[in-house]
């Protein structure tokens, strides 16, 4: 394929694709900040500097910029520049590994950006949740409607657990489901985000006090960080979950967050995401790692579980 | 004609109606225009579906039927009766599947009549493998809305006119394959409509309160009108790689 003749410093761009120019400035530029060539604290390298790296004009390479700033993975800041968004970033990466790995959605097949998909492997992960005593002990749970831990969701019912389920994108509540109330042969159809409205009561936020005391938080994510952070899709429903609960009295002292992932989603870096709802334990399909976090705020995360 | 609505003017008029009887969906909620909807009195829908002499008495040939939540509940009562069906995922975004009931333990019956319980137990049907079985008895959609001869229109009815096209293709429809339609009686408009050359113009329309019967003899044998595909939602699927492939037709 016939490809512009480029000094060793710029970066390629492929004259014989049909796409725009500013499309694979954009592509390109993408995959620069993914495979982490830029620092995500410095601003991105000045115009010109970028105009001569990939050898275009100022024109595209503003629309290319434009792009990327709209699609989130970059930040344009007034009177410091253009930075790469972190949260963003790590998202992408971890989208690129998880797709190798990931069941699709029935709805959303394997669009990741739509949805926590189930993995393979991730029986191994929610074994590790079901051996605590945290999950043995738990009366009632909160539960993502993440695909990756529909088997807990029906362990917790087989168990005759309470659990609390926000609707998909949280657009009509939380559905709120008894094990002990609901006949056996439904709960793989009640663990289903198609089957449980079928079998749960639906709690507006005003209601989630019905609920009791929820003892353990348990989620999946796209990507954690070993130190605790949680990165959801984008929308931060579970912080927003998470701060309903709270608020609304809802969530025990001692709740304890726990997250299912697989080992591709598990990333070791700092990032600033999720302040309030720090994770206590990852579950991966290989290791469980139990989350120490040094400068806390909340009582519940000094305590290091074993 | 006056006194005769546009289609647009129908289709609001019939999803205002719709949404007094829908069901949401788990994942895109009251947005119909993402996925057909559940309704109350779909029960009796597939009630009436089970009566139907191309299920009935169908012989060796098979049933498929789309995804549609309208659906679930016949896809239910025909996995109690064991009845084994073709069914496409989502969006026809993974192609065919197939599901026979004697893999499912009766426990888990209502579960794998669901979208997300589907998955667990139905088996990928590549189009080569799909070739080899028997003709399709009937096929069942459902719909946004449909006319009195039996013209379905209205966001979504593309993917079953698709679907269709594909399986007649590949030989598995002919003269005596029966199409049924299951809507609510909001959706079926007692009026003749046109019908576009690649439309699947149905035999039955079934709802919660009847069953009505529309005389099909001047169907055209279905077929991809491979013009029209470009720049559609159709264009990437794999089946349309797969079909091309069978009929050497090369890449899109």
């Amino acid at each position: 394929m016939a490809k512009r003749e480029t000094s060793t410093r710029q970066i390629e761009t492929d004259v014989a694709s049909d796409a725009p120019l500013y499309e694979q400035v954009r592509d390109r530029l993408t995959q620069v900040i993914l495979a982490r060539e830029l620092s995500d604290s410095t601003p991105l390298p000045t115009e010109p500097n970028l105009m001569e790296l990939f050898g275009v004009s100022r024109g595209t390479l503003r629309r290319a910029i434009e792009e990327l700033v709209r699609d989130g993975l970059l930040s344009a800041e007034q009177g410091r520049g253009t930075f790469v968004v972190q949260e963003e970033r790590v998202r992408r990466v971890v989208w690129q590994l998880l797709s190798e790995v990931a069941r699709p959605d029935s709805r959303f097949d394997l669009d990741l950006s739509q949805y926590v998909p189930d993995f393979a492997g991730s029986n191994l992960a929610q074994k590790r949740v079901m051996k605590r005593d945290e999950w043995r002990k738990a009366e009632v749970i909160f539960c993502a409607p993440d695909n990756s831990i529909e088997q807990l969701r029906l362990s917790a019912l087989n168990a005759g657990k309470k659990i609390l389920v926000p609707t998909y994108g949280l657009q009509r509540g939380f559905i709120f489901l008894d094990g002990a109330k609901i006949p056996k042969t439904d709960h793989a159809l009640a663990a289903t985000l198609d089957g449980m409205e079928r079998f749960g009561k639906r709690l507006g936020p005003a209601d989630l006090r019905q609920a009791g005391t929820i003892d353990l938080v348990v989620t999946g994510a796209t990507a954690v960080t070993t130190d605790g952070r949680h990165i959801g899709g984008g929308q931060r429903y579970l912080a927003l979950e998470w701060m309903m609960m709270k608020q609304l009295g809802v969530l025990s002292p001692n709740a304890l967050v726990f997250a299912v992932v697989h080992d591709c989603q598990v990333v070791d870096e700092m990032v600033e995401a999720e302040p309030d709802c720090l994770l206590d334990l990852i579950c991966t399909n290989s290791q469980e790692i139990d989350v120490w976090e040094p400068q806390v705020v909340a009582p519940s995360k000094l305590r290091r579980i074993k | 004609m006056s006194g005769q609505l546009s289609t647009d003017q129908y289709r609001e008029q019939i999803w205002a109606e719709l949404a007094k009887v829908a069901r949401p969906d788990s994942r895109f909620h009251w947005d119909f225009s993402s996925f057909i909807c559940d309704f109350v009195g779909s029960e009796k829908c597939s009630d009436r579906v089970l009566e139907l002499d191309a299920l009935t008495h169908r012989g060796d040939r098979q049933v498929f039927i789309t995804p549609d939540n309208c659906l679930e509940d016949l896809r239910y009562k025909l996995i109690q009766r064991g009845i084994p069906f073709v069914m496409t995922t989502y969006g026809i975004v993974r192609g065919f599947y197939r599901l026979d009931p004697a893999t499912i333990p009766e426990s888990d019956h209502r579960y794998a009549a669901t979208l997300d319980g589907f998955d667990r137990y139905a088996v990928a049907m590549p189009l080569a493998e799909l070739q080899k079985g028997n003709k399709f008895s009937l096929l069942v959609t459902g719909g946004s809305a449909v006319s009195n001869n039996g013209v379905r229109f209205g966001k979504g009815h593309g993917y079953f006119d698709f679907e269709w096209a594909v399986l007649s293709e590949l030989g598995l429809t002919d003269s005596s394959s029966v199409v049924a339609d299951v809507v609510h009686d909001c959706q079926f408009v007692n009026e003749v409509m046109p019908a576009e050359k690649h439309d699947v113009v149905v035999d039955w329309v079934v709802t919660p309160t009847q069953a009505i019967h529309i005389d099909q003899n001047s169907r055209q044998r279905g077929r991809v009108f491979w013009e029209l595909v470009p720049g559609t939602e159709f264009e990437q699927l794999g089946i349309v790689a797969e079909l091309r492939a069978i009929q050497n037709l090369g890449p899109m």
